[in-house]
């Protein structure tokens, strides 16, 4: 597994990629920090990390699925597959090295937005605690988003097709607790509180606010757990179907 | 020993491979021949853990690899049709990285990599990008990859396409080195390359054996079959009766006027082919006819490939022929696949 890990950290550290993708995360996170602080100066405006992190959750839809495309999608593409298929390592062991793999470079991207509170701690306060639970709570809501991407991935060989199938999953995702409230949906009330159930969006909004529910954190490492089976399975599936 | 039993693989309900059994011996380079589509990379890569197979049984040293793969997998290395090659990745970092996956112990990794490269004549591009190189350096690298952590077999699905002529030489003789200390499985179409370097042969078409036997035996097998070719200089009808009813003639196959009195006969034989040429020869001269030329010729490995790989199947049993046309249970639930799937079958 370690192998598999420490190529696929060479693949995002050793090219641009992981620097990119990181550079375009913090310009997406200062613009809207900036954007906040310019607007400290009207009596409604209200400052909050936490606020910030909430709606950063949406460039995850496009950064994500750009970070997970290739994982196991150029795999097939170039041929590698056979390597690692004929390799003494078991599949699972090839999907959470991939997976631990690309949750570092995750980790890599949001640890620079980290720069912020510290800055704020030393000239004013900050809430440690609720900051803390929102960290949790995106670094929960960004593995998932991993795990929709190297499951798209590992079902098609191009990769340009994973990244977008994982936008648009992504993206029902995120709205899927705005659909479940909408009027239509309100009148099968089984079928609003099956969608609420599913959606991740409220279950995070608990993180930013500073709350940590146990079972917010089952829904997650479930959905981790779930779509990584999925992704071990797609693979086997595809080698019995095909080859 | 690596040991096939009833192999059979099914892409949705078309059978890529059909039944297959045969054995690689310890220290023992194996061809597996065959045209293009014939099953050929279907088999290597069930036998490598890659695909699953529909029916039969892989034995690696005598584990299963359908049991236990991670085990059965750690003897084997395999270079497949396309060389397995990360373009991103320098040649040194890339065999790193497969000597990792092959569990090369750490302390020994840098040695086994020097060595490999060097058996391969890659060490003066170890620091180039895949993507920089030729198709014949890709496919060495692919080839050094495969002997990594020195495995007891080899499989290598046609490692000699795409190299030059100079390659070819380098890499046969590899290839015959390393029947020292390991099992080959050598995949090819070309057949001189499979009778140069190999003791034993499989011949398969369409996903059925043909044959497997040494190279000699193969030749000898078909050399009932031998033709006469002569040149006489005189009467051509008298020639052509004393030819045709000499005994052991089978068949005339050819006769040309080649002018100035002379004709080319060829004929087919069946029996002791000296003897017959012998009686032809002291026929011919009795007649007062003058023999220019007289020649067997034994049909070449060639010959002998087009005609195994052409001869149908002989089908022992009514329920093989019921099996041939009717889908197997795994086939029949693949029958909702993809049915680019079939296009996919074999290549």
């Amino acid at each position: 597994m370690f192998p598999i890990y420490k190529k696929e950290l060479h693949s995002f550290f050793c090219t641009p990629f992981a620097y990119t993708i990181t550079t375009l995360f913090l310009l997406l996170f200062t613009y809207m920090i900036s954007t906040k602080v310019a607007n400290l100066e009207t009596n409604i405006a209200i400052f909050s990390y936490t606020e910030i992190f909430y709606k950063v959750i949406f460039y995850f839809i496009f950064l994500i699925p750009i970070m997970t495309m290739r994982t196991f999608a150029d795999e097939r593409k170039f041929g590698t597959e056979v390597l690692l298929l004929t390799s003494p390592v078991s599949v699972l062991k090839i999907v959470i090295g991939k997976f631990l793999a690309t949750v570092t470079v995750f980790l890599f991207m949001i640890s620079g937005t980290a720069i912020f509170p510290i800055i704020t701690a030393k000239y004013g306060n900050v809430v440690y605690s609720q900051l803390t639970c929102a960290y949790i709570g995106f670094f929960l809501w960004g593995t998932m988003f991993i795990c929709v991407g190297m499951l798209i991935s590992s079902m098609t060989e191009n990769s340009v097709i994973a990244a977008i199938i994982g936008e648009l999953i992504m993206f029902a995702f995120v709205f899927l607790d705005d659909f479940a409230r909408t009027g239509f949906i309100a009148q099968y009330p089984k079928l609003q509180s099956v969608l609420m159930a599913f959606a991740a969006q409220p279950r995070f909004s608990y993180f930013s606010a500073g709350f940590i529910r146990l079972s917010d954190i089952v829904f997650f490492i479930s959905a981790i757990f779930v779509l990584l089976s999925w992704t071990y399975i797609s693979i086997e599936k595809r080698r019995w179907k095909r080859g | 020993m690596i040991t096939i039993e009833n192999l059979t693989k099914y892409y949705g309900t078309n059978r890529a491979v059909n039944d297959i059994s045969f054995t690689i011996n310890d220290n023992e380079i194996l061809g597996f021949l065959g045209p293009n589509g014939a099953g050929k990379s279907t088999t290597m890569n069930m036998i490598t853990g890659y695909l699953p197979m529909s029916a039969g049984k892989v034995m690696i040293n005598g584990i299963d690899i359908s049991r236990d793969p991670v085990k059965a997998k750690r003897d084997i290395g395999y270079l497949p049709e396309i060389p397995p090659v990360y373009p991103d990745m320098k040649v040194k970092e890339y065999l790193s990285f497969c000597a990792g996956l092959k569990r090369v112990p750490f302390g020994q990794r840098r040695d086994e990599i020097e060595r490999v490269m060097k058996l391969l004549s890659i060490t003066d591009v170890k620091g180039k990008l895949i993507h920089n190189l030729s198709k014949g350096y890709k496919q060495r690298v692919g080839f050094a990859q495969a002997l990594l952590g020195d495995p007891k077999f080899l499989i290598l699905d046609e490692p000699t396409v795409g190299l030059d002529p100079n390659q070819v030489v380098e890499v046969r003789n590899i290839i015959r080195s390393l029947k020292k200390n390991h099992s080959v499985i050598f995949s090819s179409h070309i057949l001189s390359e499979v009778s140069e370097v190999c003791d034993r042969v499989v011949i398969i078409n369409k996903g059925d054996i043909r044959a497997i036997d040494t190279i000699e035996n193969l030749e000898k097998s078909f050399a009932t079959g031998l033709v006469l070719h002569i040149k006489v200089k005189g009467d051509k009808t008298a020639a052509a009766s004393i030819i045709e009813l000499a005994p052991g003639v089978t068949e005339l196959i050819d006769i040309t006027d080649e002018g100035s009195g002379i004709t080319s006969f060829t004929v087919q034989l069946e029996g002791d082919a000296d003897e017959i040429r012998g009686n032809v020869m002291s026929e011919l001269l009795k007649n007062g006819l003058t023999i220019l030329e007289i020649f067997t010729d034994r049909p070449n490995l060639e010959n002998v490939f087009i005609e195994l790989i052409n001869r149908p199947v002989q089908k022992s049993s009514l329920k093989e022929l019921l099996d041939e046309i009717t889908p197997t249970e795994d086939s029949a639930d693949d029958e909702t696949d993809d049915p680019a799937d079939d296009s996919k079958e074999e290549s």
